[in-house]
Formats: structure tokens, C-alpha cells, sequence
């Protein structure tokens, strides 16, 4: 099957600052996640790769198109969609002239259908009901899912979400976890965040990014196999633990090399990815 | 998708057209442009006693006070959102520009005649050189734009622009001189410059309505939390 983006060998620098050295990666229908800690590239690279800015050196295309060239943009963006980590609106448009207003700049030449859209958008982040009010009016996560009606509007085959959940209380967060989801079904989904529970529950894939470059690119189970044997349980803290906590029983989890003889707990995706940032084992395994 | 019916260039342009005026800031060029009527209107209203010099120095500050407004004229607060449509940027911008056209049109005859007969200035000079200021914003945010993809570059725009019109009469080269009265010899000579002046801004303007396919050069993007980003700016 042809990738929805296939990437060879992206760089990207900020005058002395590496943002991105030598990307590679392919992506297909589902949701990837993409992992790493703050200035790792994550926003760099998806921007990258939603054509918003162009890299330094390497090559990629997008459903088929080379954004390097004005058509193949173009072509590109024809199909895709964006909710970049901080949108930005018009605070006296209502949520659907807004949304209508990024149809419009996306093509949708039919007005009746173009609303027809706007309307299923709208009904499919939930909200439906206050489409005809301000967005000054509507709370931080409404406005969230304004943008990601505004990323879905067009029906695109590859969006590129941008630490959509941040700021959301508990509630949202799982709302916006079920509009994700169903996003993924049948487009490719590459969704940047900080949770790697997010990421557990919604993604086939995970990349995770340190200091610009992949140091991961597999499965979530691949990630969380990455801690088998290297979380163990203890009652005081462990000093030669990479990662210890006080968990809510009163014994410690600890995360790195466990002493002989340990309480070796089951991993999650959370231990692996701390373990993956650590350097150990951070080659690349797909 | 079949509801798109797309195609290259496929942007309903009467519906965009009438989503980007609700768009563009027009409290801003409101403010900048009602301040500079009111200064264009300082002879008038002071009876136009002190002379032809008061009257250009007016105009000029006027045309200046417009220009500060429309420094905000490309602010897009959802530059981000619509950062990747395929509505190009020169459609886009070019359309904000076609909006403010004829307004800076009716605002430059107003300022004119608010300004009395005997008074004022030859009208195809400062002509050129308000429409030089008026440039001179308009470029710099497009720049801004180009450069730094900032949603709100007219603050910034607006300061350097000021700045500008503080210094350039102060800075430039008697050899070089821009702000002469009517009366000096070099009026017309100086104006040939405006000129040049006005022909090299719309020239980089028009550049810097594209959008880089390759990037060049050094570009600052810090995002809040890391290395990358647009400028909040």
C-alpha cells in the first residue's frame, strides 16, 4: 500500500538550534502518535509535514505530492488538515462561519453542500447546538474542537493534530479522544502530545522524538516491551532507578535497572517511553 | 471528497471576499485614519495662518497616522488555523489589499481637502509620498509575514515605521534629501526618489506575498514550549 507520507532524511535548523536531523518515516491510515519532551521537534516536524513550513534538506511527499514544488503544496493541502497547537481565530465569527470560512480557503465551492459539510463537522465534534454562537463566547475546549472541526472540514485524507488535548480538563480530554478515533477511521492521523496515555488508547503506531531525531518507531506494545523486566516495585527509593515514584500504596515504582531479586511490576507504555528518552536501547526497531 | 469540486484556483472568490472584510482589522485603520484627518484638519481648523509649510508638515504627519493604521491591515489572528489551505497567500493577502484600495483613496482625497486651497502642497507629490508610507506598512507586515508567519505583525510594523519616520528626515543625506517643501529646487528631484522609493516597496511587497516552497536564511520560530513553531507575534 502507497504511504500517506513517506519521509527520507528531514532536516531542519533555527540558526544554531537542530530542530530536526535526518527524519525518516512513513505514515498510513490510523493514528500515529508522536511522543517526546518539550523542544524534541514534535511541532517542528509536523509542520514540516503538514506543508506549513519547508525543511532544510531531505524529501517527502504527501499523498503523493512533493510539497517542495508551488502545485505539489498545493495539491497537498487540497487533502489534508490542520490543528496547529495554538490556533488562532476570528473572535466575532460564530463557530460555523468560522469553520465556513475555512471551507471556503479549502475549495469547497458549493455553497450548499460547503454547509451541508460545515453542519457534519460541526455535529461530529459535538457541537452542533451552539454552531451560531461567538467564539469570544464559547469555553477554551469548545474553541479546541472549533479548530478540529475547522482540520476535518473537506473530509481530508491525512491530518496532523498539535497537542490537541492540552489545556482540557479530564472530561474534554476523553471527548476529544472519541473524536480522534474517529477521525483515524479510514485517514491518516498524526497526532503530537504529551500523554502518553493518549497514546495507549488511540494510536497503532507511536514515534517517539528527542533532541530532533526518531529514537522509536513501532508499536505501543513494541514501546511498553521496551520496560519488560525494568520496573520493579520497592519500599524505599531507589537510587540507581532512572525513574522512581512514590506510587498512592506508599511503595515506590522504579524504572531502570532493577537489583537482583526485585518486585518487577508490569510496564506501561509510560515506562517505556521514559526509558527510550534515557538513551537505553534508543535505536530505532521498525 | 466530491463536496470540494476543486480545482486550481477554485477559491469562491465573491464568498471569500466578503469573509476576509469581516477579517481585516478596520478598527485600526479607523483609529489610524481618523487621527490623521484630524491632524490634516489642524490648518484648516487654525485658520491657516502660519504658512504652506504647517500645512505639508500636517499632511505628512496624516498620511503617517493612516499608514500606522494600516500597518495592522495583514493581522490574522487565525493566520495558524489557516495555515495550510489551498487558498494561496497572494489570493489571500491580495484580497485584504483590494479591500483597503479605495479606502485609502477616499481617505487621501479627504485629507486633501481638508487641507486649504492656498495651502496646499502640489497634490501628485505628497501623493507619492503618502502612498510610500502607506507602502512601507503594508511591506513590512507582508514581510513580517513571509518571514516570521506572524499572525499579528502590526505592532511591530507600526513601531518600525514610526521609528522610521522619526529618524529618515534626520538620517538621510542632504544628497538624498525626501522631505523638502514645495518652494525648494529639489522638490521634483526629490520626488523622482519617492518615486524609486515607492516602486522598490511594491516590488518586495509583491515577493513577499508568496510563500517560500524552500526555506533561506535563518528564520527565528520558537514555539512556547519548544525549538519550533510560528511567532506569536
Amino acid at each position: 500500500m502507497t504511504p500517506t507520507v513517506s519521509a527520507s532524511g528531514l532536516s531542519l535548523h533555527f540558526g544554531r538550534t537542530r530542530a530536526l536531523d535526518d527524519v525518516s518515516l512513513r505514515l498510513s491510515p490510523g493514528v500515529t502518535g508522536l511522543l517526546g519532551p518539550n523542544g524534541a521537534g514534535k511541532t517542528t516536524l509536523l509542520r514540516v509535514l503538514a506543508t506549513a513550513v519547508p525543511a532544510d534538506r531531505g524529501a517527502f511527499t504527501v499523498l503523493g505530492h512533493d510539497p517542495a514544488t508551488s502545485r505539489g503544496r498545493q495539491e497537498a493541502r487540497r487533502r489534508l488538515g490542520y490543528l496547529p497547537q495554538a490556533p488562532g481565530f476570528h473572535p466575532d465569527f460564530s463557530a460555523f462561519e468560522f469553520v465556513d470560512y475555512v471551507a471556503i480557503l479549502k475549495e469547497l465551492t458549493d455553497r450548499t453542500a460547503r454547509h451541508r459539510e460545515v453542519r457534519r463537522v460541526l455535529d461530529e465534534v459535538g457541537l452542533g447546538d451552539v454552531r451560531g454562537k461567538r467564539l469570544k463566547k464559547l469555553s477554551g475546549g469548545m474553541r479546541q474542537r472549533v479548530a478540529l472541526a475547522a482540520a476535518l472540514v473537506g473530509d481530508p485524507e491525512f491530518v496532523v493534530l498539535d497537542e490537541p488535548t492540552v489545556g482540557l480538563d479530564p472530561e474534554q480530554r476523553m471527548r476529544f479522544r472519541e473524536l480522534i478515533a474517529h477521525a483515524g477511521e479510514g485517514r491518516t492521523v498524526l497526532l503530537s502530545t504529551h500523554q502518553t496515555e493518549d497514546v495507549a488508547m488511540l494510536c497503532h503506531r507511536v514515534v517517539v522524538l528527542a533532541d530532533g531525531t526518531v529514537r522509536f518507531d513501532g508499536t505501543p506494545a513494541e514501546l511498553t516491551a521496551r520496560a519488560a523486566g525494568r520496573v520493579w516495585s520497592s519500599t524505599e527509593r531507589e537510587t540507581g532507578a532512572k525513574a522512581g515514584w512514590r506510587t498512592g500504596t506508599g511503595s515506590f515504582r522504579n524504572v531502570g535497572d532493577p537489583p537482583a531479586g526485585a518486585e518487577l511490576l508490569a510496564p506501561t507504555l509510560e515506562d517505556g517511553y521514559l526509558l527510550t528518552l534515557d538513551g537505553a536501547g534508543a535505536e530505532v526497531t521498525a | 471528497m466530491p463536496v470540494t469540486g476543486a480545482t486550481a484556483g477554485g477559491v469562491p472568490v465573491a464568498e471569500l471576499v466578503r469573509a476576509v472584510a469581516r477579517t481585516v482589522p478596520w478598527r485600526a485603520l479607523a483609529a489610524g485614519g481618523g487621527l490623521g484627518l484630524l491632524i490634516a484638519a489642524v490648518p484648516r481648523l487654525t485658520g491657516g495662518d502660519a504658512g504652506g509649510w504647517p500645512a505639508l508638515t500636517a499632511l505628512r504627519a496624516g498620511a503617517l497616522a493612516f499608514a500606522l493604521g494600516a500597518a495592522f491591515w495583514l493581522d490574522d489572528p487565525a493566520r495558524h488555523t489557516t495555515a495550510v489551505v489551498p487558498a494561496r497567500r497572494a489570493l489571500r493577502h491580495g484580497l485584504r489589499l483590494a479591500l483597503l484600495a479605495p479606502v485609502a483613496a477616499l481617505w487621501w482625497t479627504a485629507a486633501l481637502l481638508l487641507v486649504p486651497r492656498p495651502l496646499r502642497p502640489p497634490a501628485a507629490g505628497v501623493t507619492v509620498e503618502a502612498a510610500t508610507a502607506l507602502a512601507l506598512a503594508l511591506t513590512g507586515a507582508a514581510f513580517a509575514v513571509h518571514r516570521r508567519e506572524a499572525a499579528r505583525p502590526g505592532q511591530a510594523v507600526a513601531g518600525f515605521l514610526l521609528v522610521t519616520a522619526v529618524l529618515a528626515p534626520l538620517l538621510c543625506p542632504e544628497d538624498w534629501a525626501l522631505f523638502v517643501t514645495p518652494e525648494d529646487e529639489s522638490w521634483a528631484v526629490a520626488h523622482d526618489r519617492w518615486t524609486v522609493l515607492l516602486g522598490a516597496l511594491l516590488l518586495a511587497g509583491a515577493l513577499c506575498l508568496t510563500e517560500p516552497a524552500r526555506r533561506y536564511g535563518r528564520r527565528g520560530l520558537r514555539s512556547p514550549s519548544g525549538t519550533s513553531g510560528p511567532s506569536r507575534g
